[in-house]
């Protein structure tokens, strides 16, 4: 499983705040709560380091 | 006659709702994601909404809904093994769960001397017979409950009941995260089977967790099981199946999956530069967390496309690269499950 953040808005600049899981295009928000954003958080900790954001 | 006088069994679940049924989707009506997965070798939601299939390293399964039914339901949750798995390591495990929200289950009055008793009504129907092994597992406090039901006759539609005991050592945390998981253990190694399974409430224990099953459905390609006409509910009996309206079952179960069937369109947001397009779509329901949103294209298939605004109430999709005189849609689905 891999990742890449979201960066800003390209239009209004302000934060997406969500990661993309590449396998499907998901767009996973940061809520505590998202299974999925759970499952993020432990790919973090495994050391793992997610892709950058589109320039 | 006074009130006191009327037995619940008297009462009609046809036609007046009490929402005494705990589990959303327990007629398995509703299949948001499609009525079959094929293939199936780890955990998710397949085919009927709500009813997780946890599987872990035993075998390959189908998942779907069935319209094989005992009378007075129209359709079944149907796993059907179609890679075999008669020796599974110690640590396999085929699980199939129903999750609640902690929020939900406060009246149980959990880890409190007014701990309620809750009774869990079922239909089964398998090739095999044996006993399945059925927990109530606490998610926060890492404790659970089992019962036994038994399949006596292959191939036959046999209506189960199980009351667990309440639980007065600790209690469900009062929030939207997954609380209560029901189980119905599949298949499993020995890390799974070496104890004993517990009819009180007690710590997790591993070996524990399926001491009483016998089933081993992943043993042979020619095993299945059908499930329908799940309640779980306050007390020490089996009411009759709540029937729900469609509608309604549909609007509890879109809490955690939405899958709106249909395009929504991108819009040019200013005349001078159409190449910036947004689009939204509210839920028809408040979902339980902000939802992982997939989106994919409609009519047109290159450019950047995201996600703008999210919440639980809805998205906003955003393009910065259309060309003039091109029709932009998105098609997604929202899941916030548990």
């Amino acid at each position: 499983m891999t990742y890449k953040l979201t960066g800003n808005d390209p239009l209004l600049g302000t934060p997406l705040n969500a990661v993309i899981r590449l396998a499907d295009n998901a767009w996973i928000p940061f809520d505590e709560a998202n299974r999925d954003y759970q499952e993020y958080l432990e790919w973090l900790a495994e050391g793992n380091t997610p892709e950058p954001a589109d320039e | 006659m006074s009130l006191t006088q009327i037995k619940q069994s008297n009462i009609s679940s046809d036609f007046s709702p009490s929402y005494r049924n705990l589990i959303i989707n327990g007629a398995m009506q509703i299949a948001q994601r499609g009525t079959s997965t094929t293939g199936v070798t780890s955990a998710g939601y397949f085919a009927c909404d709500r009813f997780y299939y946890y599987v872990d390293s035993i075998g390959t399964w189908t998942v779907e809904q069935s319209t094989d039914a005992p009378d007075g339901f129209g359709n079944s949750l149907k796993l059907s093994c179609t890679t075999a798995d008669a020796s599974p390591a110690v640590g396999d495990r085929a699980i199939l769960q129903h999750r609640i929200e902690g929020q939900f289950l406060q009246h149980l009055a959990k880890g409190t001397t007014s701990a309620k008793k809750v009774t869990l009504s079922f239909w089964m129907k398998s090739n095999k017979t044996g006993n399945m092994q059925v927990n109530l597992y606490d998610n926060d406090n890492d404790r659970f409950v089992s019962g036994t039901v038994t399949v006596n006759a292959s191939a036959t539609w046999e209506k189960k009941t199980i009351t667990f005991v309440g639980d007065t050592v600790s209690g469900y945390d009062n929030d939207n995260a997954a609380s209560l998981l029901i189980e119905w253990w599949i298949d499993s190694g020995t890390t799974w089977t070496s104890g004993t399974a517990p009819t009180t409430w007690q710590a997790n224990s591993a070996g524990d967790r399926n001491a009483g099953g016998t089933l081993a459905l992943a043993d042979s390609t020619s095993n299945y099981v059908n499930i329908t006409g799940v309640q779980l509910e306050v007390g020490e009996s089996a009411t009759e199946f709540e029937h729900r309206p469609y509608g309604t079952e549909l609007s509890l179960c879109q809490r955690y999956y939405y899958d709106p069937l249909t395009y929504r369109w991108l819009y040019a947001i200013t005349t001078s530069d159409s190449g910036n397009r947004r689009g939204h779509s509210d839920y028809p329901v408040t979902m339980r967390a902000t939802p992982t949103v997939t989106p994919t294209w409609g009519q047109y298939t290159s450019g950047t496309l995201g996600l703008q605004f999210s919440s639980t109430q809805g998205v906003t999709f955003y393009s910065d690269s259309v060309p003039a005189g091109s029709y932009t849609t998105v098609i997604f689905t929202a899941e916030a499950e548990l």
